[in-house]
């Protein structure tokens, strides 16, 4: 028997992300995906943002990991919450995972939620988490060539930050071309060359995250 | 790689419809894959055929349609078929412009059809 059925494979995802959407309008949270390799320095960006703009905002962390909780201990250590998902293998956060962690959220208050998906530059962009933007991370220490590689991430993301700038006289890492690349797939692309180590640079991060907070907020 | 969990979406999807029609095995999918939607036929196969094995739909087909990328330039606002990934960074074959693309068609991945018993 033939059954003509549309149905869009992701649909279950989609419909979570919907219901994750309606909570942070609700609540007028701004919801931001993190994307990147493994060893981009989501973490150290997240250390560093949470502790730099704590007097500012509420914020609160979900943490996508194959396994280990030491992403979630390193951001907790900044006094926001931190709640960890380790996927057992699965190369992505997808919305269930995330309705879940928002369980263990205390979000009264609360101003923004990062999601720190799976290092990976592939999978996370398929599966929509409710996320007001996508922020793609690269760093130097990577090849300049990874937004003609993984276009997607960068076509679809709304800012892009470019981490350890301050190793730049150590490796061959150039910016223009990667820059090139991600606006040619992007032009509206916000980038911010930063180094989590240094500090240069995050000003320019920070200002970005209020003015998308203030955004949010006016709904 | 998460051509596995897109499989065991798939087969959500089809014991739900089965179930609707009292059907209890499947014999054919049919699923439309865009161009860049990032998944693997060849996994999806592979991963559908470990799904189902041991189940009462063992032996189903999986047959997968390819749809085409369609981009809408951002300057010119003109669409046009894509070759792959890459034309997200290529100059717009229209006007030249290269500010990027809205994705037309080439990112869904839909179930089209069913067959069962």
């Amino acid at each position: 028997m033939e059954i003509p059925v549309i149905r869009n494979v992701l649909e279950a995802n989609d419909k979570m992300a919907a219901q994750l959407r309606d909570i942070f309008a609700t609540r007028g949270i701004l919801a931001l995906n993190l994307i990147s390799s493994p060893g981009a320095g989501k973490t150290s960006l997240l250390e560093r943002t949470l502790t730099d703009l704590a007097p500012e905002f509420r914020m609160a962390v979900i943490e996508g990991d194959l396994q280990t909780d030491n992403d979630a201990r390193r951001v907790a250590a900044s006094g926001a919450q931190a709640v960890q998902i380790n996927t057992d293998g699965g190369c992505h956060l997808d919305g269930n995972l995330v309705m879940q962690a928002l369980n263990a959220i205390d979000m009264d208050g609360l101003d923004i939620l990062f999601i720190e998906n799976v290092g990976n530059l592939v999978c996370p962009v398929e599966f929509d988490c409710g996320e007001d933007a996508k922020v793609a991370l690269l760093s130097v220490t990577e090849g300049d060539d990874k937004p003609e590689k993984y276009p997607l991430l960068f076509n679809l993301a709304k800012a892009m930050v470019l981490n350890k700038v301050d190793l730049l006289p150590y490796v061959d890492f150039d910016m223009a071309r990667a820059k090139q690349f991600s606006r040619m797939a992007n032009a509206d692309l916000e980038i911010f060359d930063l180094s989590c180590r240094s500090g240069e640079g995050l000003q320019a991060w920070y200002d970005w995250l209020r003015a998308q907070r203030a955004a949010k907020k006016r709904g | 790689m998460h051509e596995m969990s897109l499989v065991s979406s798939i087969l959500d999807i089809a014991n739900e419809e089965l179930a609707k029609r009292q059907l209890t095995r499947l014999t054919r999918v049919v699923v439309h894959c865009g161009q860049i939607s990032n998944v693997v036929a060849d996994s999806l196969l592979l991963c559908f055929e470990v799904l189902t094995t041991g189940t009462p739909h063992q032996g189903a087909v999986l047959e997968v349609v390819n749809i085409p990328l369609s981009l809408r330039c951002r300057h010119c606002g003109q669409s046009f078929t894509g070759e792959g990934q890459e034309s997200l960074w290529l100059p717009c074959p229209l006007c030249s412009a290269q500010c990027g693309y809205d994705i037309v068609q080439g990112k869904e991945f839909f179930i089209q059809q069913l067959e069962a018993e």
